[in-house]
């Protein structure tokens, strides 16, 4: 399923853009979360969840996806296959569970930036929002998109059973042949 | 993703293996680490009581029936312990 050239090079401007994108929205995220975590002004928590809520659903999900998408197109449309090598496996697994965890997360997020536009907040709103669940869960996402994007970029070796297999299969001499058929 | 297959990352080129090369370490150790991650997480959240979700990080304002209310306009705290903005001397 090999593609042409430019457009496989247009695939992976795709795959590349929408995965750095991915990773600046999470180090946003991050941050906003760091801000929310170590503040106690109530303007300062309110702007800060009602922009990680809209960051999430305008940002993070779409490119999040994106990113998946394309990942897998780009994988299919070249020699290296979605299972063939593990390093390509396993940056789908990462990938995948990356985005999942996001899609349940933005539950979360809904509630407290539904909490942060509340215009009168009491004691435990405010403690409610000065929660570690944001810092913790976009530290770790960074993290896998960091281990993600290590892979992409050193390849690590090592064949799958299937690559191997596919491998062999596509080395083994042709059978001549026959003139006479 | 789209780089060129190095002939020579997986195997020498002309020297085909007679046997499946095994799970590179990279990956065991990969999967060992995700493994602890894993527990770690599921330890967490059964210690926690195992409610991993929105309702996790609220637990009904105000169910105390105590009147601590802030204006997020007016940065005012009622029964609190944030500073009334100037001018205010509750």
């Amino acid at each position: 399923m090999a593609s042409r050239p430019r457009l496989r090079r247009f695939a992976l401007m795709a795959h590349v853009v929408s995965s750095v994108g991915w990773l600046g929205a999470v180090i946003i995220v991050l941050a906003l979360a760091f801000t929310g975590l170590s503040s106690d002004d109530p303007q300062t928590l309110r702007g800060v969840y009602l922009a990680m809520d809209l960051t999430a659903w305008s940002v993070l999900v779409p490119l999040a996806l994106a990113s998946l998408l394309t990942g897998i197109l780009q994988a299919l449309g070249t020699k290296w296959g979605l299972f063939r090598h593990y390093w390509v496996v396993v940056k789908l697994l990462i990938t995948a569970f990356a985005t999942v965890v996001l899609l349940l997360y933005t539950q979360t997020l809904d509630h407290l930036a539904s909490v942060a536009a509340q215009t009168t907040l009491s004691e435990e709103d405010l403690g409610a929002l000065q929660t570690p669940s944001v810092v913790l869960h976009s530290a770790i996402a960074l993290l896998l998109l960091l281990v993600a994007t290590a892979l992409a970029v050193f390849k690590p070796a090592g064949l799958t059973a299937y690559g191997w297999r596919k491998q062999h299969e596509q080395r083994a001499p042709r059978p001549a042949v026959d003139s006479a058929s | 993703m789209a780089d060129p297959i190095p002939p020579a990352r997986d195997h020498v080129a002309g020297h085909e293996p007679e046997a499946r090369p095994g799970v590179p370490r990279w990956v065991k150790v990969f999967v060992v680490i995700a493994i602890v991650a894993i527990v770690t997480v599921v330890i967490i959240n059964l210690a926690g009581g195992g409610d991993h979700g929105p309702g996790r990080h609220m637990s009904g304002s105000g169910a105390d029936g105590t009147t601590a209310a802030l204006s997020i306009a007016g940065a005012t705290v009622v029964g609190g312990h944030r500073s009334p903005p100037a001018g205010h001397t509750s």
